[in-house]
């Protein structure tokens, strides 16, 4: 066996541990008597989960928050990718930013902030409605399905555009013209030649979106438990953590069939990305598409765009600053000004177990990134390099963690850590994020390989660089964009991570998110608001730094 | 259908400077009959041929298809493309990924709402005319490069337009296949009389396919006309360097005969084909290199004799292919390839006047 076909297998052992061990774990847990892993086989739990009263009513809930928010998503992306590739609208750089913003801020925060809005007993605008039209009840209540859809639609919006944008920018403009030249008008063209050229890519967009909803657990927590509306992600952790009949074992159960069902989806996704790939045709000419004058609906629409912008980056961060800094929730006012101060910044900052979290959230985001960033380095470039059939199963295993629900495999690590020293310690959480988010630091990295030609180092070696010189001399140059954003991708993510916290800290490992769930629970909307500030000021300061590092460092 | 281009022109902005892509553009296509416009890439060809389908607007002039007019911008008209009723041949092809090569070719009928069995009558004749049948169902990305072009062509001819318009339809197919293709091409178009407007920057493409050539050189249109006159009678400078090779000379009016114009030129006195410039004025002479002969030991002709010396002779297959030199001139040869000459000799070689052409300096 040569040393590249070791260093595979050792990365296989060590990815299939991270991947498959806490799958196993929660395969055995759901069949198994008691509250552990080991007890007698048993069907029990999958009994009384699949036999749960409430369960219909449940997945209802989910089936329909799911398809709403990512039919949300997947139509504004759609609507975004066009806008900016076909469309002669102004300051398309703000594209941008609406697709790289949501990393800084919290999906968990994001959610506050629009219960501060629009919760039925005190939101903000709920409550200037009322002022202004003299109404006597509140006119929006966050806490329903059309309020969680709404949320979470646009908080997974820039990850459909990911994907929907780049099919569009890279989309054959010939395709559109000679559909023109054979008489189609504009409306016919985009109906029969454009949207079903790009629909792999579409369709991509949207069950990405589905195993993103079908995971998400911010918005289902703070704004469906409140208003009692549980789907699958809430359920499960209603199962594990409230209550007296805590069972982890019904969890599991429930959990199996919504892993089972996303690694399906990503199945899917795998395939019809692929699928938009051989789609796309090189243009010979870099014609540049013939984009569409707006002429009077330019304003309307620069105008919904500049409210998305509000709504997605500048109200959230608004809405946290203001609750941090007034006493109780009111309407902005004199009033309101005058009784300003910063109390609950104050008792945030005298919290232990605040500070504790803030402690450990930005230990886990920079070491957790580093050391999820190096083993992402080694299995891109085997991946990308060394085409063995252990790479592709080491391939299909990174991938597999994409589809993986948090709160669900959570619940299989904590089976996995219990039996070892590092239960209940900051270390189960560093192993749980980076196995959970390896593929979000794999991908940018295994595309900068695929853009380093192997003539490029080959070409090193013909010159007498050794191996190493020509890491140090041509690899490690090339991929800092990768590097860097790979990193960035993996820091911000392990930085607000909620939804495997929620199961796997235990006093002493608290994380910020974890503590701003609690705050919200317990109903501490300033305290909240004030830790929430702090941690957006963190990740938009390591973002900016390092990318700044990056900029410097490129060749 | 004839289309007649009217002081065309467009511009395009880049860094503060004006770039005229089509300057002042005066043309008639003839109808039925197939026109190439030929030039260097960035000559405007192109634009020129995306002006008159529409994808392109021009900043001033007119257009004129038939006797419609479908862009002037003093009239304010623009006819756009979809209403301009014809076809076009993209040089990606525009295969769509997502139809079978069926629907790809019955598209433009579908558009046009004609019936079903009309449609798959339309389309099984155009197959065969294109020798693609049993070929319906097959999914357009999975087919040849040379049977996409044919899928292309098809949909093109499918709704029996007024114009073909095709931009360099052939440059993607590799070079054996991209003869048989243009063999083919020619045979389609001059079966159906249709009119052609054909993009283009390969010479041999233009002068084995076309009825006429537009040569086009930045932004303007050089020369227009049939073949053989581009080939062998032309008048501007730019094309004789352009179609085919040439070697110029410089050379200056020495006397003007009845038929024939007399120079002096740096390797000695030619006599040349008519042209009327006037005695004195700087001219240049162009000779093409598959025009000098060798001299043979009995020639008794009145052609020009140049005598010179071999300085380079390579072997290319079919000819051979060299430099020769007289006093400080080069002049590029093109022998038979089975010659035995080598470097150093001095040779006689004989060009006939017909083939010493003269143009504007």
């Amino acid at each position: 066996m040569n040393s590249s076909s070791r260093n595979t297998v050792i990365l296989l052992v060590i990815v299939g541990f991270l991947t498959v061990s806490p799958v196993i774990m929660l395969l055995f847990g759901s069949f198994s008597r008691g509250l552990s892993v080991s007890g007698a086989f048993t069907l029990d739990k999958y009994i009384a989960a699949y036999t749960d009263p409430d369960l219909g009513e449940i997945i209802n809930n989910t089936v329909i928050f799911v398809f709403g928010s990512s039919l949300l998503a997947t139509l504004l992306a759609l609507f975004l990718s066009y806008l900016n590739n076909r469309t002669d609208i102004t300051w398309k750089f703000l594209f941008r930013i609406i697709s790289i913003t949501p990393m800084m801020i919290p999906h968990i925060l994001f959610s506050v902030s629009w219960v501060l809005l629009l919760n039925p007993s005190n939101g903000i605008f709920n409550l200037i409605l009322k002022q202004l039209f003299g109404l006597k009840n509140s006119l929006f209540n966050i806490y329903s399905l059309g309020g969680m859809i709404l949320v979470e639609g646009l908080l997974d919006m820039p990850i459909a555009y990911l994907i929907i944008a780049p099919a569009m920018a890279s989309f054959d403009v010939n395709l559109e013209e000679s559909s023109r030249v054979c008489g189609a008008n504009t409306l016919q063209t985009l109906i029969r030649i454009t949207l079903p050229v790009l629909r792999p890519a579409i369709l991509a967009a949207f069950i990405l979106c589905i195993v993103r909803c079908m995971a998400s657990f911010a918005v289902p927590s703070v704004i469906g438990m409140p208003g009692r509306i549980y789907v699958l992600a809430t359920h499960i952790y209603r199962t594990i953590s409230i209550g007296f009949a805590i069972d982890y074992g019904k969890a599991a159960a429930i959990g199996m069939s919504v892993l089972v069902i996303s690694v399906i989806l990503i199945i899917i996704y795998r395939y019809l990305t692929a699928e938009s790939e051989k789609y796309v045709t090189i243009s010979s000419r870099g014609y540049r598409p013939a984009v569409i004058e707006l002429k009077r609906a330019k304003v309307p629409l620069f105008f919904v765009l500049g409210l998305l912008l509000f709504i997605l980056i500048v109200l959230p961060v608004l809405v946290l600053v203001y609750t941090s800094l007034v006493p109780y929730s009111m309407i902005p006012s004199s009033r309101a000004l005058s009784m300003m101060n910063l109390n609950h910044w104050r008792e945030v900052l005298k919290d232990p177990i605040s500070i504790l979290s803030l402690k450990n959230s930005i230990f886990l985001g920079i070491f957790g990134a580093t050391i999820g960033i190096i083993l992402s380095i080694f299995v891109a470039y085997t991946i990308v390099r060394i085409k063995t059939r252990t790479s592709g199963i080491l391939e299909s295993l990174s991938f597999l963690s994409f589809s993986f629900p948090g709160i669900v495999i959570g619940v299989g690590f904590m089976w996995f850590f219990v039996r070892t020293p590092i239960y209940a310690t900051i270390w189960a959480l560093l192993i749980g994020y980076i196995a959970t988010y390896i593929p979000y630091g794999i991908r940018p990295l295994s595309s900068a390989f695929i853009q380093i030609h192997k003539h490029l180092e080959e070409s090193s070696r013909v010159f007498g660089a050794k191996p190493l010189t020509t890491m140090r001399r041509i690899i490690v140059p090339l991929l800092i964009p990768g590097i860097t954003s790979g990193w960035i991708l993996m820091a911000t993510m392990f930085l607000r991570e909620l939804s495997l916290s929620v199961v796997l800290a235990r006093p002493g490992s608290e994380v910020m998110a974890v503590q701003i769930l609690r705050f919200a629970s317990d109903g501490l909307w300033g305290r909240l608001s004030a830790l929430g500030i702090i941690m957006i000021v963190i990740s938009t300061s390591l973002v900016a730094l390092v990318t700044f590092i990056g900029i410097k460092l490129k060749p | 259908m004839e289309i007649q281009i009217k002081e065309l022109s467009k511009y395009y902005y880049t860094d503060g400077k004006i770039i005229k892509a089509l300057d002042n553009i005066n043309i008639k296509i003839p109808g039925k009959r197939i026109c190439t416009l030929l030039g260097p890439s960035g000559c405007g060809k192109t634009t020129l041929l995306r002006c008159i389908v529409g994808l392109e607007k021009p900043d001033s002039g007119e257009i004129k298809i038939g006797d419609e007019v479908v862009w002037c911008n003093k009239k304010g008209i623009n006819i756009p493309t979809e209403k301009r009723g014809l076809a076009m041949v993209f040089q990606t092809y525009a295969i769509w990924p997502h139809m079978n090569v069926y629907n790809n070719i019955a598209y433009p009928l579908q558009i046009k709402n004609f019936p079903k069995e009309e449609i798959y009558k339309r389309v099984k004749k155009i197959l065969n005319f294109v020798k693609l049948d049993g070929f319906e169902k097959r999914l357009a990305t999975n087919i040849s490069g040379g049977q996409q072009q044919r899928v292309a062509l098809a949909r093109a001819l499918i709704a029996e337009p007024k114009v073909i318009l095709f931009d360099e339809p052939l440059s993607n197919l590799d070079a054996k296949l991209r003869e048989e293709t243009r063999k083919e091409l020619r045979n389609f178009l001059s079966e159906l009389k249709i009119t052609a407007a054909y993009v283009t920057h390969d010479q041999i493409e233009a002068l084995a396919l076309s009825d006429v050539i537009a040569v086009m050189n930045s932004g303007y249109i050089v020369e227009v006309g049939s073949p053989r006159q581009i080939y062998f009678n032309t008048t501007h400078q730019f094309v004789a360097d352009f179609i085919g090779r040439a070697n110029l000379i410089k050379a200056i009016v020495k006397s003007q005969k009845k038929d024939k114009t007399i120079v002096d030129s740096e390797i000695g006195t030619f006599i040349c084909q008519k042209r009327d410039f006037p005695v004195e004025s700087k001219v240049i002479l162009c000779i093409r290199p598959e025009f000098i002969y060798l001299k043979e030991d009995n020639y008794s002709g009145e052609g020009n004799i140049i005598t010179g010396i071999i300085e380079n002779l390579v072997f290319v297959g079919e000819t051979c292919e060299g430099e020769m030199s007289i006093g400080n001139k080069r002049l590029m040869i093109k022998i038979e390839s089975e010659s035995s000459l080598k470097k150093g000799d001095v040779v006689n070689f004989v060009v006939s006047s017909d083939h010493c052409l003269l143009v504007s300096d």
